[in-house]
């Protein structure tokens, strides 16, 4: 008889990673759970839930009897994710921490760590698909959207390193997520009516604002300037405004603003109510930090995705392999390229990569 | 369809409000709601309902009405005690014990302030008190029986001890009060409770554990005793606890105070039989378990034990999957909290500590829920993972 494979489990004590855990352990899998710490400090107006998570995963071990531990990453999170966070918004970007958390800690740290510790395989309870494809020499892993297009989270996983996909599950790639709230009732899981977490804990519940006003304290106020170089308003502080974004200026005259641009240096914020201003929409992007899966893809011709679930929308890449940066340019004007946010790159249901816009 | 198995041992925790507690409470939430303070008859029929619980509860513990003060709750009645008196003596000294309840702990920490060491089996050191106290001591804070060891002190003898160094000072010409005080929330069920017996000066009591309200409770302040009060306002409880009197719960308290009393013998006996019952099957299950604290001076309900290398968390969790509600000792330091103090005052390590069950009966428990709770124990410590 061929030794049950062993997989690890991130159970976050949330519906998706218990789910994640039970369908495993239906298909055969000798299953341990692993619920990591990454934050556990309370904020401003909010208690920080990971005693009720933890406790959570834990009973979902429990209840499907199963091992459990715990990995304490806090200081890796802090320095690998929440640091390099605030250092992109003193920047002036807007960075993703949840694509830095996949990339640092879930498929790094956590990986290394459950391998270590004699495990074959890890899983966790994104929306996606991984498959291994055989050369002559090593597996290397695919990484593949979902079956639920609109839980899709390849978005957040494109940073991924193929022998890492190689040796990763997403069991929920194949299911929906209401088909995945009916597994947990089917289970009789404690997590079957829990509501969802937002991400990162911390910015989910507080707001990122409250968030970077609590990390890096008061901002220097500053001018709001409009397309016609007219002083509109005031801001509290540069870093809290994204590219792109609708932004509930508080300068009065009722039209909504966006912001087009920002001045670091001189503290100013760029803004319009021209929702057809050309400084809001490209069809060039500028992408660096690429990282891609399995090389670079055969064909130029790729659809990108620019934020989390946006449609795609198809270009043609061309990369500068000597600085890891590549240019897209696509089909059709799109809104809102942010600098820090990062753009997916996409073949039919695969994902070839990704970068940073810059 | 087979009614699940519910099988509650945390009654250190909280107990149900007795059928009878609640009945005669429940007029004074709607018909009799008026504020004992207001002067038309309704209301003073309210008053009068007021000083005859009071007067109840007086004479079960053998004090003056006037030396209770009603609180909401063991954990006020504890601060109102240690903060009312030391306030009163600023910058003089307070001992607790090494095993006292979060509520003591967390107050004495804003004071000058020793712990009084413990043995092994958790009773009091009392050469390291008599060590501990000099001459500015003004307050000592003893808990009569353990919530989380069920270790019960021998506070009577304590009083005696004190009065000799009492008297020695007064001889000395210092005197400074040394007040001694008892948080005894877990004993109304299963101890004697008269404060002249007792020998205290101060004595907390809840009605949470007694199959009362909670949020109900009581400081005995002995006569002469000056404290400061916590809340100020229309000066109810002759000042030391303004707010208007929470009727019901006082009611309710006075009635679960007064049936733990009358028969508290009875309960004692009959408990501990169960309790001894279950320590047996315990151990011939686990031969390696340990019993947290002294199996002679123990409160009739209280089983503390170490399971040694389990997780207690773990432990907990499986056993209310299989529908029995108990205690970890202390969570986990990887989950929760840190290493419960008491039971690394005892002598525990951080690792025994984390693998501590505490199961509390009460008047629910029989033989049969033991054997199961013996026999479901025998079941998850077969699983290999845990």
């Amino acid at each position: 008889m061929q030794k049950r494979q062993k997989v690890f489990v991130g159970l976050s004590g949330g519906v998706d990673s218990s789910v994640t855990a039970a369908l495993l352990l239906e298909q055969g899998y000798d299953v341990t759970g692993v619920y990591m710490k990454n934050w556990s400090k309370d904020l401003p107006g909010m208690d920080c839930p990971w005693k009720q998570d933890y406790q959570d995963a834990k009973r979902v071990a429990v209840q499907l009897g199963i091992p459990f531990k715990m990995y304490d990453f806090e200081k890796q999170y802090r320095s690998k994710v929440v640091d390099y966070m605030l250092e992109e918004y003193r920047a002036g970007r807007t960075p993703n921490p949840d694509i830095m958390c996949n990339q640092e800690i879930k498929f790094k740290l956590f990986f290394e760590t459950a391998i270590a510790d004699g495990a074959d395989l890890v899983a966790t309870g994104h929306y996606a698909k991984t498959r291994n494809i055989h050369n002559s020499s090593n597996r290397n892993g695919q990484l593949l959207k979902a079956k639920d297009d609109n839980k899709d989270q390849t978005y957040f996983l494109y940073r991924i390193r193929e022998e890492v996909l190689s040796r990763t599950l997403f069991p929920l790639g194949e299911y929906t997520k209401p088909q995945v709230r009916k597994l947990a009732e089917k289970f009789k899981l404690v997590t079957a009516s829990k509501k969802e977490s937002m991400g990162i804990c911390f910015v989910g519940k507080v707001g990122i604002k409250d968030f970077l006003l609590h990390e890096l304290g008061p901002q220097q106020t500053g001018e709001v300037i409009d397309e016609n170089g007219k002083v509109v308003g005031q801001h509290d502080g540069a870093i809290f405004y994204t590219i792109g974004q609708r932004h509930g200026l508080d300068v009065g005259g009722g039209l909504p603003y966006y912001v087009t641009g920002k001045d670091m240096q001189k503290n100013q914020v760029f803004v319009t109510t021209d929702l057809n201003d050309s400084s809001l929409w490209k069809a060039d992007i500028r992408v660096q930090d690429v990282h891609l899966i399995n090389g670079q893809p055969k064909s130029s011709d790729i659809e990108v995705r620019t934020r989390h679930r946006a449609p795609l929308v198809k270009g043609r890449i061309s990369f500068q392999k000597e600085d890891n940066k590549a240019s897209v340019k696509l089909d059709k004007d799109i809104r809102a390229l942010t600098p820090g946010q990062s753009v997916v790159f996409y073949h039919g249901s695969t994902v070839v990569g990704g970068g940073i816009i810059y | 369809m087979k009614k699940p198995v519910n099988i509650y041992m945390d009654y250190a925790a909280a107990t149900p409000v007795d059928a009878g507690v609640l009945s005669k409470m429940l007029p004074y939430f709607s018909d009799n709601f008026y504020n004992p303070s207001a002067s038309y008859l309704s209301a003073k029929s309210v008053a009068e309902d007021v000083r005859s619980a009071r007067e109840k509860i007086a004479k079960t513990l053998a004090i003056k009405p006037t030396e209770i003060v009603f609180t909401a709750g063991g954990t006020e009645a504890n601060n109102l005690s240690i903060k009312g008196v030391m306030s009163r003596y600023p910058g003089k000294k307070l001992l607790i014990s090494s095993i006292e309840h979060d509520s003591v702990f967390a107050v004495a920490a804003n004071y000058d302030h020793q712990t009084i060491a413990v043995k092994g089996d958790g009773r009091i050191n009392t050469d390291d008190l008599l060590q501990k106290i000099d001459d500015n001591t003004v307050l000592i804070s003893i808990i009569l029986a353990s919530n989380e060891i069920g270790v019960i002190q021998p506070i009577a003898k304590i009083a005696k001890l004190l009065q000799a160094v009492k008297s020695d000072r007064l001889k000395r010409g210092n005197s400074l009060p040394l007040y001694l005080h008892t948080d005894a929330s877990q004993a109304p069920l299963y101890l004697d409770l008269n404060c002249n017996r007792l020998g205290i000066d101060l004595l907390t009591l809840n009605g949470g554990k007694i199959y009362g309200p909670k949020q109900s409770g009581l400081l005995v302040v002995r006569t002469g005793i000056e404290i400061t009060p916590l809340i100020d306002g229309g000066g109810q409880e002759r000042g030391l606890r303004s707010g208007t009197e929470n009727v019901p719960a006082i009611i309710g308290l006075s009635e679960a105070l007064y049936k733990a009393q009358r028969k508290h013998k009875q309960t004692s006996k009959d408990i501990s039989e169960l309790r001894d019952y279950f320590i047996r099957e315990l151990t011939k299950l686990i031969p390696d378990i340990e019993i947290n604290g002294s199996l002679k001076h123990r409160l009739a309900n209280n089983i503390s034990i170490v399971l040694p290398g389990k997780d207690n968390e773990r432990l907990m969790m499986e056993l209310d999957e299989l529908g029995v509600k108990c205690a970890v000792g202390s969570a986990c330091s990887a989950s929760s909290d840190e290493p419960s103090k008491v039971l690394k005052a005892i002598g525990l390590s951080d690792s025994q500590a984390q693998s501590s069950l505490r199961f509390s009966l009460g008047n629910t428990s029989d033989k049969q829920q033991i054997d199961y709770v013996v026999s479901g124990l025998k079941t998850i410590l077969a699983k290999s993972y845990i």
